[in-house]
């Protein structure tokens, strides 16, 4: 198909003697949006780390955009976009002015009201960071990670704590920022939202991938392994209910 | 080049928001700017009219005579004699001379004033003092003695073949005031320097913003020229309310040029900021900065001269202490408010300052840590 964006080959991270990310291989095609699974401790934010330059590389390579990560980090930092799992900006300062401040890190000038904009937080230009809600500073680091047209956009645990309609905002974000061409790589470990939002996802455990395909593949396979669920018929689940009651329009 | 001036605009940004954060947030403007103000009043107060020598005293008139009452009333409007009205008798004065409430008694016996065989008044005054106000009473006798001197010329003849004159020169000096204010200068640098990046940094790496600029292609070196840069513009307002309050508050007098203040307080601002970087830098969180900073912050906060001048300390410390950073940031900043120097004659302290500046930055690099 594509071709790949990201090249993951033998990676490792020790600590205290103990592999973490114990030799995992994985590419990531251009444009896709990627989920990394796992249970809590099983290397997900570790193996993110490592290709965003944030921690050493123990053992194997990775390649991003045709950059090796390890002899070239600060290559690297130009050309991805992180959010953090818990997004955090200094107080007393402006929205408007964060934008620009992050703009400015990467040597860049930005229409600083069109990001914000974008994730619908132009009223908001003005405000202070902290007076902004869990989901709206989401949406203000979604953009804030943007302004230098990054080619790949890391996401760690992006809705942990957010209410449905945030986080169902955040997955129509997410897939905006796929359009736009940036490929994007996720750690989750809501298997809804793997399902809904990612083309192809790798399930981690103790350090090692166990699985990778797409989520409709991986069913196939379960199901042809001879996998039965209990049959149910229901059209619709708990959360349609909620949002069917509470609606879809973004509580801040 | 292109890429420089890019750099250098990431530079410019940084130092603009921090500077507008600062001025934004009212904690910050208190422990910046009123704080170190609040110290200024505190020893102005205390250190204003110390030039003028006066001397707190109960006077016991135990004389009838209309000579004492007249020499009473002319000792209470000598500016040099503060008379306690409080004190009665001698229990009560002993008592406050004990607390150095007062630093002596002087007493007029029964018979003082009373007029002699030729008509002319005599009397001999007394004065008490305690162990802890020697000096004081010792001077006090001196020139009570002297008053008498004159009172004795106007009753009888006496011709004095030898005397003092003494005559004051008119240069300037340094009043209490003048000395102690280099030193709330250098406090305050040391405020808006090191206790502000101490308490900022560890809640910084706390909620994880300096690792997400970290993600960034933002350099060490950027973060922390932006950081000088603000740091200095805030230390530069914080002591010109300083000066403006001194010299219409406290009557400071200022003897120098202000270019040379202000360049001088702007590189000492740096080098101190410095320290703040390097133990905000290193420390992960309060607990490791709050201890370091104490040990690196009181020893200057007494032995750099702040509140007690160095003077007064034996030889061995002066010359230990000539080499603490703050010390050449104070003595500099006295030479050249209050000395009459400018930038190029005060050569040791500038060389001190610079010297200290790329120490403590090679450590604050070395250290740095973004998590």
């Amino acid at each position: 198909m594509s071709e790949d964006i990201l090249k993951v080959k033998n990676l490792k991270k020790i600590y205290d003697n103990k592999a973490v990310v114990n030799g995992i291989s994985f590419d990531v095609k251009k444009g896709e949006i990627f989920g990394i699974l796992g249970p809590n401790g099983a290397g997900k934010t570790t193996t993110l780390e490592m290709i965003e330059t944030m921690r050493p590389i123990d053992g194997g390579k990775i390649i991003l955009d045709g950059i090796d990560v390890a002899s070239k980090p600060s290559e690297i930092k130009k050309v991805i976009g992180v959010q953090p799992q818990t997004p955090a900006f200094q107080d007393k300062q402006k929205l408007i002015e964060i934008i620009d401040m992050f703009a400015a890190a990467y040597g860049e000038r930005v229409k600083a009201k069109d990001f914000l904009e974008e994730v619908e937080l132009g009223q908001k230009a003005n405000s202070y960071a902290e007076n902004l809600s869990g989901g709206q500073r989401q949406r203000l680091s979604i953009a804030v990670a943007l302004v230098h047209n990054p080619k790949v956009f890391f996401l760690d645990e992006p809705t942990t704590g957010l209410d449905p309609q945030a986080r169902r905002n955040l997955w129509d974000l997410i897939k905006m920022v796929r359009d736009r061409g940036v490929t994007v790589i996720m750690t989750t470990h809501y298997l809804d939202e793997a399902e809904l939002l990612c083309d192809r996802v790798a399930i981690m455990d103790n350090g090692k991938i166990i699985a990778l395909d797409t989520p409709k593949n991986l069913i196939k396979q379960l199901l042809s392994r001879g996998f039965k669920k209990e049959q149910h018929v229901e059209q619709a689940n708990l959360d349609d209910v909620f949002i069917d009651l509470t609606g879809k329009a973004l509580r801040d | 080049m292109l890429k420089i001036r890019k750099d250098l605009y990431t530079v410019l940004v940084f130092t603009k928001i921090g500077t507008k954060r600062f001025f934004r947030d009212r904690l910050a403007i208190f422990f910046g700017i009123l704080f170190p103000l609040i110290f200024l009043f505190v020893f102005g107060s205390l250190t204003n009219g110390n030039n003028k020598i006066s001397f707190k005293i109960a006077v016991l008139n135990h004389s009838k005579s209309s000579f004492s009452k007249v020499f009473v009333n002319d000792l209470s409007k000598q500016k040099i004699y503060k008379i306690d009205q409080t004190v009665h008798n001698l229990s009560q004065a002993e008592d406050k001379m004990q607390k150095s409430q007062l630093d002596a008694t002087i007493i007029l016996p029964s018979n003082f004033g009373n007029l002699d065989s030729n008509h002319i008044p005599s009397g001999k005054i007394q004065v008490l003092y305690t162990q802890n106000s020697q000096i004081a009473g010792q001077t006090l006798t001196t020139i009570l003695n002297q008053n008498l001197k004159v009172l004795n010329s106007h009753f009888v003849n006496i011709k004095t073949p030898f005397s003092v004159s003494s005559k004051q020169l008119s240069e300037k000096s340094l009043t209490a005031f003048d000395y102690t204010f280099s030193g709330l200068l250098g406090f305050s640098i040391m405020g808006v320097g090191i206790f502000g990046p101490i308490n900022v940094f560890p809640e910084l790496k706390k909620q994880g913003i300096l690792r997400r600029l970290h993600t960034t292609p933002l350099k060490v070196w950027q973060y922390f020229l932006s950081t000088m840069f603000s740091q200095a513009i805030v230390g530069v307002v914080s002591i010109a309310v300083q000066f403006i309050v001194a010299l219409t508050v406290f009557h400071l007098s200022i003897n120098g040029d202000y270019l040379s203040i202000l360049i001088y307080i702007i590189l000492s601002t740096f080098m101190i900021l410095g320290i703040g970087l390097a133990i905000g830098g290193w420390a992960k969180n309060e607990r490791q900065a709050a201890p370091l900073s104490n040990i690196i912050v009181f020893p200057m906060l007494f032995l750099s001269g702040t509140f007690f001048p160095r003077f007064d300390m034996p030889l061995w410390l002066q010359s230990l202490t000539t080499w603490l950073p703050l010390t050449p940031v104070i003595d500099g900043l006295r030479l050249l408010t209050t000395g009459g120097k400018n930038l190029l004659q005060i050569g040791p302290q500038l060389g001190l300052v610079l010297a200290w500046m790329v120490v403590i930055y090679l450590i604050a690099f070395r250290v740095f840590k973004w998590e």
